[in-house]
This record gives structure tokens, C-alpha cells and sequence, in this order.
């Protein structure tokens, strides 16, 4: 162990040697505060926050990766071209313990320069408020708004199946499908497809006059305050772009079984009218009471036909009911601890390629690496779209290998901090576990294990 | 006899990238190293000397055969906490000072924190550092930067050590240190791989030396058995008249052989100590490595007042630490023969001579006012010795009994 932290401890010194720390710190030390003084967003105060937090984050989280990956590859290549691990070797320690000692003076490093930079972005937004004189309205805003951890829920998807059968059987009655399609499997595959793909659409959209509903339930709002709201977030798509891009419609929030049963409700129903621009996400504020104590809360949206002349259709995750669940801080820190996984994996992999490769070839490695994996989801989607020819060859060699990279769009605090999203003890259990004992271990135990077994004083040209 | 180190058909072919092999650097090669041997491995250049020393540390992958150090592998912590290193140049850590250095392998070798201070210490006394102990070592002349490699190699006051040319950019008292060094550690028992070019060096201190040539030995063999001339005789006499000379003359005459009468002369390193040790007395803040000829007091194994316990071994026992941290002026004594007037080495020199003198600082006192001349017997006596045979070498306690030129 004593062993261990003298590498460790060596470690560290070594990289504040390394100038690209120093610079990388005083980069960030003097960004940070100008961009929270300059960044104005949407000009709204909540919008200045979200813009602030939003490009700090991403800004210390570029910067602090990219340190990872230069001094966990440096530290390995360059004792090995400097031959100092020749008198390190052959010291009463174990080579595992010479990466693990490598491996914890970055990530203690890593973990000081977070906190710091973190702490620095939490300082300076909980601040701005402060500092910017706000009104007790938009004070409350922000309360409600932004300093908070909002549980999102999403409508559970409807089953269409059944619908979908009726309509095939109704249209083979009517004869409108002919024998030798029902034959043949492909085209008749093909038909129930596209039933399904224009019901499902049809969930979802909404005609002039006609009114969709979606059901809630298990909303635990835990909060006690009377002003306690809750948001219903959504985004619009037409059939029909209208000329000033606005759609106008009805809502009715509150629990509507009672209503149902033709008695009168118990707890509060909300309606309102409203008039929000497409494709772009909107969120109404609803106070807590509308949802009694089971949890229960219906949606139900009117396209009305006297305003609107176009199919108001919601998209796949075009709806969501956000309430809070924890604060912001907590929210705040359980965020930074996913940069910190996304810094432990980069350790691990720079340790890894280093264990084998040079400087250069160790760093273009990482550099692909976290370059793909921070648009993971972006190639996931191109290539599941654009490999319909090559199937087979892109299932079983591009996407297992896809997978092995952790997905740092997912990983994103902003993610969660911006839109003020519940990142719950849970679900960052689970990044941990994938990200940390698997993903990150198996690059380390791969890096261990070709370290162990290399020639260190073997000289290739 | 015990083997402290044993290879089996070692051999290690060294292949491009492609994969053709281009040089056999080490070529079946069988070498056994007994305990509390002074060994020496000799070669030109490229003969594969370093490449031995790195297959038997684990640095490289023998391409056949296996090598032993005390008859298990080298990469085991239990085989190599018993062994010091110095490589061939030297590799340090350039933003670390000498002591921090010295620090990060100590805890490498998990040694407690007082054995660690005491010992580095006494190595930066030993290789003359202390004054530069506080600059990054990067910062180091290559002689400086070899002092401290060796201080490194030295600080697990190793059962066995592998120096790999080691007076390579060491001034001549650097030079002569590590021989005495090797000469004290070998008295203590201890076991020494030395590759070097300077033949003059190797034939001061190697029981045994090996030659390599391209990977293979040539000649291996006691260095007395090798270098004895046995049809020549040397004698060598104080100060005698000319009648004296003329009465062996005629001797030799009758006896019909070939001879040779001349007055000796010093030998440069010698009379390079006395200059450099005269000016050090002047400066007082060197800007380089201190000059001395002083070995650190647990490698000696001699610390203030014991003679047969080294330190370390007090050091093993817990009573001993506690006294180590009370007597913290121990590691005192050290400083001062470095104020000692004319030939530095004495000290040592003595050292060796008679290793069971007791009370070292009063020899201290009184070697400054031995009269000169004793001095100088005293010193030459040990010269002789060392470049005479090893046998001798073990022997040393009994100054009385000493012959020379066999
Ligand atoms: N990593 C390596 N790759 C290829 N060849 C090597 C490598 N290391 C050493 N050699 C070759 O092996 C041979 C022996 O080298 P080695 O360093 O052991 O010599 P040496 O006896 O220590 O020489 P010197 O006296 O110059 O230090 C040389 O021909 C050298 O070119
Ligand atoms: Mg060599």
C-alpha cells in the first residue's frame, strides 16, 4: 500500500510538472467567472442560469477529459521512454500496483480539479440571483423552475395492437386485401406494419375538434408547500405548418374519475387555454393540489376547431409530467459525480492504451475514443438507419464494439441540470456499475495485463 | 556453494519489428554467482553485458533459458527487495530533489520512516550530495546524477547489487568510493555484479570475472588465477641506501634473471584525491557533488561503536528503532572526516584494514596527529592489497601477516 501511494503521490507531482495542467487551470479559473458575467441567454434570469451552467459544465468537462486523457497517457508512456520505470520495476512492487498507483494520483488529481471547477460553476450560479437583484416573482420562478431536481414521467405508450388486428380483419373482409398478399408473409408483414405505424400516429394526433387524453399515475410530490407546482412539458408537430408558426389549444389537468362517475371531484381541475409556437418544448405550471393523494392525474388536450385548422400531433416524447423530487444541490452534485465516472473511464482507457502504445499512438486512440463516445447516440442512430444493406456485418462488429464505449451524450449533466431533471440515486447507480465495474475495469484489467506481461526494456524503432 | 545468481543457457535474440531476428545479444549463456562473490562482467561494447543484467532483472524476456536470483524469480517482491540496482545511465524522476528521490524508493521498498530518514541520510553524506540535496535532479551533472542513482541502488541496503558501469562519469574519488564501497559491502557478506570497462577497476575489486564477447563467455576465472604472472617475483622496500641496492644487485646478478630497479611513483588517482581533497578544505559551498571517500554507516556496518551489527540489522529489531530516533547523532559522526587533511581515504582505508578497531571518532582524532609518514605506510599497504589477491582481501584483520606479490 505504501508502495502504491508513492506512485501515486509521484504521480501528481509529476503532472503539475507538466505545464498543460497549469494552463488547462488557469483556462478555466479565468473563463468561468467571465461567462458568468457575460452570459445572458434568453435575457430571462432563468434562461441567463441554464445558459451559464450549461456552457460551464460542458467547458470543464472538455477541458478536464481532455487532461485526463494527455496526463494518464504521459505518465505511463513517459517513464517508459525516460526508462525510469527500469528502476521502478525492479523494486519490490508489482506492476499492477505501478498503474494502480498511476490510476489514483489522476483521479485524486481529477477529483480536487472538479470539485474545484464544479464548485466554482454552483458558487457562481446559486450567486447570480443574488447578485443580479431579482423580483420576488421571478425568484419563485426559479424556485419552481430551476433550482430543483424535477421527476420527469412519460405517458406509458398505448397498445395498439388490438386496434391494429380489428383493422386487418375488417379491411380482409371488406376484400381490400387481396388473397395472394395474405399468402405471402412478407407483404403481409408489411400491411400490419404500416396499420400499426398510422394507429400509432393516430394516439397521438389530434384533428380540429377532437381531444386526446393521457393518464398518470404515481406522482409522489413530496413537498408540503402550498405554492408546489407541477409542469407539463411538451412540443407540437402539424399536419399543416400555420403562417405564424402558433397553435392555439384547450387543456384540462386534475383527476377526472370522479367527473367520469358523474359526481363532483374532490381535488382541483385546471383548465386552460393557450397559444404555443411549434416544434419547439413548452411547459405549463400547474399547482400540486391537482393531484390527489394516490397519485392520479389525467391530461386531457383539446385541438380546438373554431382556432386551429391543422392536425396538432404530439411527437414520441412529445409529453412529460415533471414534478420535484429533490433539490438542487443534490441534483447539482449527483451531475458532477457523472463527469467524474466520465473521467474515471478516460483514466482507464489512457492507462490502457498507454500500457501498450506510445505517446502519440496512445493519444490518437483516447482521442477517438472520446470523440465517438461523446456522439454515441448520434452513431447509434446514423448507423441503425443507414446500414438497412449491411445488417449482419454492422450487428455483430461496428455495434458490440459501440458498445464497449460508455455514451458520454447520455452521461451529460446538462442533461439533467438545464431542463432541472431528477438524476436519481438510482439511475446513476446503474452509469456506475456499467461505466465504472464494467466498462472502466475491464480497460484496467486489460491495461494491468498487457503491462505485466511486456518486455518494458524492449526498444522498437 | 550457495548461488546468488544462476542463468541456464540464457540467450536472448533480439528481432525487428517484422519479426526476423537481428542480433543474438546473449548467447546460451551459464553463469553462476556464488555468494559474497565480487563478480565482473567484461566485454567491448555491444557485447551483451547490459542485456544480461536485464534479462536477470525481468526488464527483458530470455528468448531460451531461465535465470535464478536467490534461486527464484527476479520479478518476485520477495527476490528483488534483496537486490539494488543501478543501471546503465541514469533514469530519475527530473523534478524530484535528491532526497525526494531517495524517498519515493524507500517506499517502494516499504522501508518505516526512520529507517528511511536515517538512511537517506547517510547516503547523501556518503555520495557528497547534501549540499545540492534540495535541487531537482534534473538539474544534476552526469556524475552528480550517477551518485544519486547509486545512493537509490544502495538505499535497501541490498543483499546483492547490480551495478552496471557504474564509475561511468564519476571522478576518480567517486571512483575509488565505489570501490571501497564494493570492498566494505563484500566484507559484510554481500553479493556484486559489476560490469565495467575500466579493467583497472574491476582487477581492484573482482574476485571473479567473466569476459563476453557477442553475447557468449570467453574466459572466465579467478581474477588471481588470471593475472598471476608466476615466473616474476616484486619486492618492494622502504627508502634503502645505494649500498643496500648494490648488494642485491649482485644477487640477482648470480642468480642470472632479468630485473628491474626503479623508485615507484604515485598512482594519479592518488595524488588526484590529495589535490582535490586539499581545495576542498578551501570552499566550503561546492556547487557539485562533495568529494568524499566516507561509506554510509549501515552499508559499512559499522555504525558508532558496533562493529559486527550493521544498522540494519538493529533497525530489524524494535528496541533498536527507538534507540536509533534517541541517538539521533549516530549519522553525526559521519561529517567528520570530511575535515581531515590529506589523504581523504584513510578513513576508510583504515576501515578496512582493521575492521574490529573499536571507537571510530577517536581514530578520527588521532589520524590527525599521526605523523605523516605512518599515514602513508598505511595507505600504501591497502593500495598493495587491493590490487593484490583476493585471498588477502579476507584476510585483512592480521596487518602483520601480510605478504606481498604472492
Ligand atoms: N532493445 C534492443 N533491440 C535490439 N537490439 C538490442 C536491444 N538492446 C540491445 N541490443 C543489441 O544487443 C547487443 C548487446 O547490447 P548491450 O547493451 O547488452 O551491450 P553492452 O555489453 O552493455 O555494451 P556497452 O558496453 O556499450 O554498454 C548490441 O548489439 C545491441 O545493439
Ligand atoms: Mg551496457
Amino acid at each position: 500500500m505504501r508502495s502504491i501511494m508513492a506512485v501515486a503521490v509521484n504521480t501528481i507531482r509529476q503532472i503539475l510538472r507538466l505545464k498543460i495542467a497549469v494552463i488547462f487551470i488557469v483556462l478555466l479559473a479565468v473563463l468561468l467567472p467571465v461567462m458568468g458575467l457575460t452570459m445572458t441567454g434568453d435575457g430571462t434570469i432563468k434562461g441567463r442560469l441554464q445558459t451559464f451552467i450549461s456552457y460551464g459544465l460542458s467547458l470543464a468537462s472538455l477541458l478536464l477529459c481532455l487532461l485526463t486523457i494527455i496526463i494518464s497517457v504521459y505518465t505511463v508512456t513517459s517513464d517508459i521512454s525516460g526508462r525510469q520505470i527500469y528502476t521502478v520495476v525492479t523494486k519490490p512492487v508489482r506492476r499492477y500496483q505501478i498503474l494502480v498507483g498511476k490510476f489514483l494520483g489522476i483521479i485524486i488529481l481529477d477529483f480536487v480539479l472538479l470539485i474545484i471547477f464544479t464548485g466554482a460553476i454552483y458558487a457562481i450560479t446559486i450567486m447570480t440571483p443574488k447578485i443580479a437583484g431579482v423580483s420576488d416573482e421571478e425568484k419563485t420562478l426559479l424556485k419552481n423552475e430551476f433550482f430543483t431536481a424535477r421527476q420527469g414521467l412519460k405517458p406509458e405508450p398505448v397498445d395498439v395492437s388490438k386496434d391494429v388486428q380489428q383493422t386487418f380483419q375488417s379491411l380482409v373482409q371488406k376484400g381490400q386485401i387481396k388473397p395472394e398478399q395474405l399468402q405471402d408473409e412478407q407483404s403481409r408483414r408489411q400491411i400490419i406494419d404500416d396499420i400499426t405505424r398510422s394507429k400509432e400516429l393516430a394516439s397521438r394526433s389530434a384533428a380540429p375538434g377532437q381531444i386526446l387524453n393521457w393518464q398518470f399515475k404515481n406522482i409522489k410530490i413530496k413537498s408540503t408547500d402550498p405554492n408546489t407546482v407541477l409542469f407539463i412539458r411538451f412540443k407540437y408537430e402539424v399536419s399543416v405548418k400555420p403562417a405564424d408558426m402558433m397553435v392555439n389549444s384547450l387543456w384540462e389537468i386534475g383527476d377526472d374519475r370522479d367527473i367520469k362517475l358523474g359526481q363532483v371531484p374532490k381535488t382541483k381541475i385546471y383548465q386552460l387555454s393557450r397559444r404555443d409556437r411549434i416544434q419547439a418544448f413548452h411547459e405549463i405550471a400547474i399547482p400540486a393540489d391537482a393531484v390527489p393523494a394516490d397519485g392520479y392525474l389525467a391530461i386531457g388536450f383539446i385541438n380546438p376547431p373554431q382556432l386551429n385548422d391543422t392536425v396538432v400531433i404530439f411527437p414520441p416524447d412529445g409529453l412529460e409530467v415533471l414534478y420535484k423530487a429533490d433539490s438542487f444541490s443534490a441534483n447539482f452534485a449527483r451531475s458532477v459525480l457523472l463527469l467524474f465516472l466520465q473521467l474515471i473511464f478516460l483514466c482507464c482507457l489512457g492507462i490502457c492504451t498507454a500500457s501498450f502504445l506510445s505517446m502519440p499512438t496512445a493519444l490518437l486512440c483516447c482521442l477517438i475514443v472520446f470523440a465517438t463516445a461523446t456522439v454515441s447516440s448520434f452513431i447509434f442512430e446514423s448507423f441503425d438507419t443507414l446500414s438497412s444493406g449491411t445488417e449482419l456485418f454492422y450487428r455483430f462488429t461496428i455495434k458490440p464494439l459501440l458498445h464497449i464505449l460508455p455514451q458520454f451524450d447520455l452521461m451529460n449533466p446538462n442533461e439533467f441540470l438545464v431542463p432541472s431533471k431528477l438524476l436519481s440515486w438510482s439511475a446513476l447507480g446503474w452509469i456506475v456499475f456499467i461505466v465504472v465495474c464494467v466498462k472502466s475495469l475491464l480497460l484496467f484489467l486489460l491495461g494491468i495485463l498487457l503491462f505485466s506481461f511486456r518486455e518494458i526494456a524492449k526498444i522498437i524503432v | 556453494m550457495e548461488h546468488v545468481i544462476e542463468t541456464f543457457s540464457l540467450t536472448k535474440v533480439f528481432s525487428d519489428w517484422w519479426g526476423r531476428s537481428k542480433v543474438c545479444a546473449v548467447d546460451n549463456l551459464n553463469l553462476k554467482i556464488h555468494k559474497n562473490e565480487v563478480f565482473g562482467l567484461l566485454g567491448p561494447n555491444g557485447s551483451g553485458k547490459t542485456t544480461t543484467i536485464k534479462l536477470l532483472l525481468g526488464l527483458l524476456h530470455p528468448t531460451k533459458g531461465r535465470s535464478l536470483i536467490f534461486g527464484g524469480d527476479s520479478t518476485e517482491p520477495k527476490v528483488n527487495s534483496r537486490i539494488g540496482f543501478l543501471p546503465e545511465e541514469s533514469y530519475l524522476y527530473r523534478y524530484l530533489n535528491a532526497r525526494e528521490t531517495l524517498d519515493f524508493y524507500g517506499r517502494l521498498f516499504d522501508l518505516p520512516v526512520e529507517v528511511r530518514r536515517m538512511r537517506i541520510e547517510a547516503l547523501l553524506d556518503m555520495v557528497g550530495l547534501k549540499a545540492v540535496a534540495n535541487r531537482a535532479v534534473g538539474t544534476y551533472s552526469k556524475g552528480m546524477a550517477r551518485r544519486i542513482g547509486l545512493a537509490a541502488a544502495l538505499i535497501n541496503d541490498p543483499e546483492l547489487l547490480i551495478l552496471d558501469e557504474p564509475t561511468t562519469g564519476l571522478d576518480p574519488i567517486g571512483t575509488r568510493q565505489i570501490k571501497d564501497l564494493i570492498l566494505a559491502l563484500a566484507r559484510r557478506g554481500k553479493t556484486i555484479l559489476l560490469c565495467s570497462h575500466l579493467l583497472a577497476d574491476v582487477e581492484d575489486v573482482c574476485d571473479r570475472i567473466a569476459i563476453l564477447y557477442s553475447g557468449k563467455i570467453v574466459t572466465e576465472g579467478m581474477v588471481k588465477e588470471l593475472l598471476q604472472q608466476t615466473d616474476k617475483r616484486q619486492i618492494t622496500t622502504g627508502l634503502v641506501s645505494d649500498a643496500v641496492i648494490d648488494k642485491i644487485r649482485q644477487l640477482l646478478d648470480s642468480s642470472k634473471t632479468e630485473y628491474s630497479i626503479a623508485t615507484p611513483i604515485d598512482r594519479l588517482e592518488t595524488f588526484f584525491i590529495r589535490i582535490v581533497s586539499a581545495a576542498q578544505q578551501k570552499v566550503h559551498t561546492p556547487s557539485g557533488a562533495v568529494s568524499t571517500t566516507k561509506l554510509g554507516d549501515f552499508l559499512v556496518g559499522q555504525p558508532e561503536g558496533e562493529i559486527k551489527a550493521g544498522i540494519i540489522e538493529q533497525l530489524a529489531s524494535k528496541e533498536a528503532e527507538k534507540k536509533s530516533v534517541e541517538q539521533p547523532a549516530s549519522t553525526g559522526t559521519v561529517n567528520k572526516p570530511a575535515e581531515v587533511p590529506l589523504p581523504v581515504d584513510h578513513d576508510v582505508l583504515k576501515g578496512l584494514v582493521k575492521p574490529r578497531e573499536p571507537a571510530k571518532p577517536v581514530a578520527v582524532k588521532k589520524q590527525t596527529d599521526e605523523p605523516a609518514e605512518e599515514v602513508r605506510q598505511i595507505n600504501k599497504n591497502i593500495l598493495d592489497e587491493l590490487t593484490g589477491s583476493p585471498e588477502a582481501k579476507k584476510n585483512k584483520e592480521d596487518k602483520a601477516d601480510k605478504q606481498q606479490g604472492g
